[in-house]
């Protein structure tokens, strides 16, 4: 056994790492780089727990709406009227002038044939615009494989405490994390070297690679993001919930690759089953607030011309009130196509409140996957036909 | 020719074994020269032909490795002292001890109840409105009697629904510490192993059943049952309250079938999607119709119960859910479900269709016996291949468990806090995300993940020093905090409780301005009253004595140090330039390579050396 030379002084203990062959794990100059540019950006929300689309926007002249729910229906003097049919929930003053300033495309009717009403299901068909399936990758993340096939460091972000269905990537190692303040590795100052070198993948043990990539991810994305985070400061009031859209803003800010967002509005918040119209009047309030900042913030910035946002929920609710005052699993919704880039209005057909199905809940008029492929065409220009495994005609919600 | 890392790979391991006869002063001389023997073969690669055998390995194959993982999977790894006694026996007998361990003697302390629950509680209410409307229409709910006069008559109900609701979140969250305290301590550790597995395969969540006790039953349950027959067990989950109230059993009546349950039953219990029609679930839920619990007992309800003809997987008869149960067994594609998901659990993912219906013949021929399957399993050359060994990733628990074991431990820490822990990793106890349970493997990791996972290691060997008892102090978000300081000041409800808008409300709180009772008063008194009867987690931070290990291992300098932990704790090699990069760290840390001098102050350097190698990605791998 050889001996090392004894190391007394953290000079010395440099000196034998770098003797030893380490190069500091800290980003260069190159790689903090701004590399953002003005490329195209996606950020998808998720509300989850299935959005009471009919209270959300309501049809205010239909009196089904008002027979089916005559408890919790919102009275038409008191909606957001955004023209003669619909009218915004009291609470989305922000929704109401994204709207009038021809920002929201609104696309009605939204679902998919044999509609599951189980959220978990749901969702991972949204996840994977597969519905019925059981494929492995998500819509996002096989977006990010297609469109940067380069693979670009922190190119999929998702914002969370685990990671999402939607951006798992055969290529993409998404960045994962919640509270850039904990994105942070602790180790003391001698470790630091250790604790951030790359590391060594070699062998054919594919689960220890991965771990290595990960981990890779997260030296340089932990370490990108609190700087983005710490230097982040902004005017713009994103309400009471953020959805963690100011994190988003943060990194947009920053500079960073990163060209694909996914928030959620998290735990099911919006499975509102009992007495149901406060609690979701305050849960479209946050979220209105927050993505109203959000886009304000993108204009302070600059950046609003390079912004788009997809909002969803993975089904509706009923369309008739149940005993509790709430509303159960429903079927078809509506989805939000928000941004300066988005040319306004109604896209696809309103469902009928009358012709509903056996169990009482809406026919959708608009395969979900069309609005995917509308954004995937329209905002990200690449073909969605085999990424979607289907054609699915965009509407020309772009301007 | 041997390559640089293998070598001193091995030199690490010999070291080790050298050291470590001071373990085996028990065992006879031939055991301790069968492992010397074996540590020669460490380094080698398994032969390629081994993956896809379900043929025993051979007993001169057996070593110090090959012992440690098969602990590492049947259990949550183990002390030098444990692996010696494994390689010492051949891998049958080793096989067997783990696998047969009723023979094994495992004193294990009952869950020490806190006694917080009374009658009145049973029935629980659905919700906080169905408690006070049930109140406000019968003069009583939960137990309690509401106001005849005077203001807020329905407070004290409105304080029980809460009270039960806090009650069975800080109940469960100590019956969580319970099971991990056995995890960590049994002499059963397969057991434990199987009954984790089978709460992620039966996953039930308290934060919908509301009730710890029926959580606990059901974990007896599981573990009772872990390693037995698998028809045993599943009808006895499907009899299960917590089940039963977590799938929602009792809204599946004659005339209104609700295919939750039997959708559940099919999909992710026995066969997955795929295998059946909706047709077959929707007959199915008509054979479960009538099934309930009853306190904490299962009961059919004959009155709501379909004695008719039911057709479920091409078979007609007026079966009963047992009945139907069978008919699912029957199907060669649940034999393979189970087996292929027991397999990845405890094995590995990515096995070749011909390797999974083996499985499923396998399970099939043993009569849907566990044991004697995992017998066959943990004997197996697959089991040894190198497609096996070191490539599953650990999920929060085992990292957990297994570390405190490495560790040797013998209590859970109590700082840093165990469910918070496993929660910020993606696997809090007795509350998975879904009826799918845990997502496992890949899915564990992401950035944010990886850095949570080496946090909690630094979290463990340096404890914070800020530590506040999540089971004691009311979480600031509640607004409990104010209201309490605010009634003490002599504010009147309606000023203490009126919220700053800085507060998030919480969901349970957002429709309460009725004058008969105040919620967020009611999440004061709930608390206080929650937390006198609950009682207190322990709270002390791991006794860890490294410096004690390294001198019992009888290492010398600074790198035999490194060398002995990395070996203890990772289940594969670490190249030769990081494991010296280390023990440079170590040394620089000590001001000498020599252990001797710095026997008296080494245990803060050693434990800082501890962090970085369990910071290493690859301790993620099992």
């Amino acid at each position: 056994m050889d001996q090392p030379p004894t190391i007394a002084s953290r000079r010395d203990l440099l000196k034998a790492l770098g003797a030893l062959g380490v190069s500091s794990g800290l980003p260069t100059s190159s790689t903090l780089a701004a590399t953002g540019g003005d490329k195209r950006i996606l950020v998808v929300v998720e509300l989850s727990g299935a959005n009471d689309g009919l209270n959300t926007l309501v049809p205010y002249t239909d009196d089904a709406y008002y027979r089916l729910r005559p408890n919790i229906g919102l009275r038409a003097d008191k909606v957001r009227k955004i023209d003669d049919r619909h009218g915004f929930n009291p609470g989305m003053l922000g929704f109401e002038r994204l709207y009038k300033d021809g920002k929201m495309a609104i696309v009605h009717g939204c679902g998919y044939p044999q509609q599951s009403l189980s959220h978990f299901q749901s969702m991972s068909y949204w996840h994977t615009a597969v519905p019925n399936g059981g494929e492995r990758f998500g819509w996002l993340g096989r977006v990010a494989d297609a469109i940067d096939p380069q693979l670009t460091p922190n190119f999929l972000v998702n914002i969370d405490e685990r990671q999402s269905l939607a951006v798992q990537s055969e290529h993409h190692v998404p960045v994962v994390f919640d509270d850039p303040e904990r994105f942070a590795r602790k180790g003391l100052l001698q470790s630091r070297l250790l604790l951030d070198s790359p590391a060594v993948t070699d062998g054919a043990n594919v689960s220890r690679k991965y771990l290595d990539k990960v981990a890779a991810s997260a030296r340089e994305a932990s370490q990108l993001v609190r700087a983005a985070w710490d230097n982040y400061k902004t005017p713009v009031d994103y309400g009471l919930r953020s959805l963690d859209l100011n994190k988003v803003a943060a990194m947009i800010n920053a500079g960073l690759s990163s060209q694909l967002f996914y928030v959620s509005f998290r735990h099911n918040a919006f499975d509102t089953h009992v007495q149901q119209n406060e609690q979701h009047g305050r849960l479209l309030s946050y979220a209105s607030d927050a993505i109203t900042g959000f886009m304000k913030d993108m204009d302070r910035i600059g950046r609003a011309k390079d912004v788009t946002m997809l909002v969803f929920s993975e089904f509706g609710r009923r369309v008739a009130e149940n005993t509790s005052l709430g509303t159960d699993h429903g079927t078809a919704n509506h989805m939000y196509v928000i941004g300066k880039p988005v040319k306004g209005g109604h896209y696809g057909e309103p469902p009928s409140l009358t012709n509903l199905d056996a169990d009482g809940n809406l026919k959708f008029t608009t395969d979900f996957r069309r609005v995917y492929a509308s954004v995937i065409e329209g905002w990200l220009q690449h073909d969605s036909k085999v990424l979607l495994g289907g054609d699915f005609k965009s509407f020309s919600c772009f301007g | 020719m041997v390559n640089l890392n293998s070598r001193l790979w091995s030199w690490g391991r010999s070291e080790w074994v050298l050291v470590s006869s001071r373990y085996m002063k028990t065992l006879s001389k031939l055991a301790f020269w069968a492992v010397v023997a074996a540590s020669g073969l460490l380094a080698q690669a398994a032969p390629l032909a081994w993956q896809d055998s379900l043929e025993p390995l051979p007993p001169s194959e057996w070593n110090r490795d090959r012992a440690a993982h098969l602990l590492e999977r049947a259990g949550f790894g183990g002390t030098p002292a444990e692996l010696a006694q494994l390689t010492a026996m051949s891998p049958k007998q080793a096989v067997h001890s783990l696998v047969d361990y009723h023979a094994t003697k495992n004193p294990q302390p009952p869950f020490e109840d806190s006694g917080a629950f009374d009658p009145g509680l049973d029935p629980f209410a659905p919700s906080r409105p169905a408690a006070t409307d049930l109140a406000k229409a019968s003069g009583e709910a939960l137990g309690v009697k509401s106001k005849p006069a005077g203001n807020r008559k329905l407070q004290q109900v409105a304080d029980r629904y809460l009270y039960w609701k806090r009650v069975t979140k800080l109940e469960t969250e100590r019956l969580a510490y319970w099971w991990a305290n056995r995890m960590l301590t049994t002499k059963h550790p397969l057991q434990e192993k199987m009954t984790l597995f089978w709460h992620g395969h039966f996953a039930t969540g308290d934060e919908k059943v509301q009730d710890y006790r029926k959580m606990l039953k059901q974990n007896e349950l599981l573990r009772e049952k872990a390693t037995g027959n698998f028809r045993d067990l599943l009808i006895a989950v499907s009899q299960d309250p917590a089940m039963l109230a977590y799938l929602d059993a009792g809204m599946n009546l004659k005339g209104a079938p609700n295919e939750n349950f039997a959708r559940e039953i099919m999909e992710l219990f026995t066969m997955g999607v795929g295998n059946y029609t909706e047709a077959d679930i929707r007959e199915a839920a008509r054979a479960f119709t009538g099934w309930n619990y009853k306190e904490m007992a299962f009961v059919v309800n004959p009155q709501q119960h379909d004695d008719g003809i039911k057709t479920v997987l091409g078979k007609s008869g007026t079966f009963d859910g047992v009945q139907v149960i069978d008919i699912i067994l029957a199907q060669a594609v649940t034999s393979e479900y189970i087996a292929d998901k027991i397999y990845r659990g405890f094995v590995r993912e990515g096995m070749s269709p011909a390797m999974r219906m083996k499985l499923g013949k396998l399970l099939r021929d043993k009569q849907y016996e566990i044991a004697p399957f995992l017998e066959t399993v943990f004997e197996s050359r697959d089991f040894y291949s190198d497609a096996s060994v070191g490539t599953h990733i650990k999920s929060p628990v085992e990292l957990t468990i297994s570390t405190y074991r490495k560790l040797g431990l013998t209590d859970v820490p109590g700082i840093p806090d165990f469910n918070a822990l496993t929660e910020s990793m993606g696997q809090k106890l007795f509350n998975p995300p879904n009826v799918a349970g845990w997502t496992s493997g890949r899915s564990w990791i992401t950035p944010g993940l990886l850095l949570v996972r080496g946090n909690f290691v630094y979290d463990t060997v340096f404890p914070p020093v800020d530590f506040i008892a999540p089971d004691r102090v009311a979480e600031d978000r509640f607004g409990i905090v104010s209201v309490a300081e605010k009634l003490a000041m002599g504010l009147d409800v309606t000023t203490a409780t009126k919220p700053d808008n800085k507060e998030i409300t919480s969901m349970s709180m957002q429709n309460d301005r009725n004058e008969d009772f105040n919620t967020r008063l009611a999440s004061y008194h709930a608390w206080r009253k929650a937390i006198e009867k609950v009682k207190a987690i322990p709270r002390m931070p791991a006794r860890i004595d490294l410096s004690q290990m390294v001198r019992d291992a009888g290492c010398v300098n600074a790198q035999q140090a490194v060398d002995h932990l990395l070996m203890r704790f990772l289940s594969v090699p670490v190249d030769a330039l990081t494991r010296r990069k280390i023990g440079a760290l170590f040394e620089y840390d000590l001001g000498t390579s020599d252990l001797k001098h710095a026997d008296s102050y080494m245990e803060d350097a050693l434990r800082n050396v501890l962090h970085v190698i369990l910071s290493l990605p690859a301790y993620q791998l099992g």
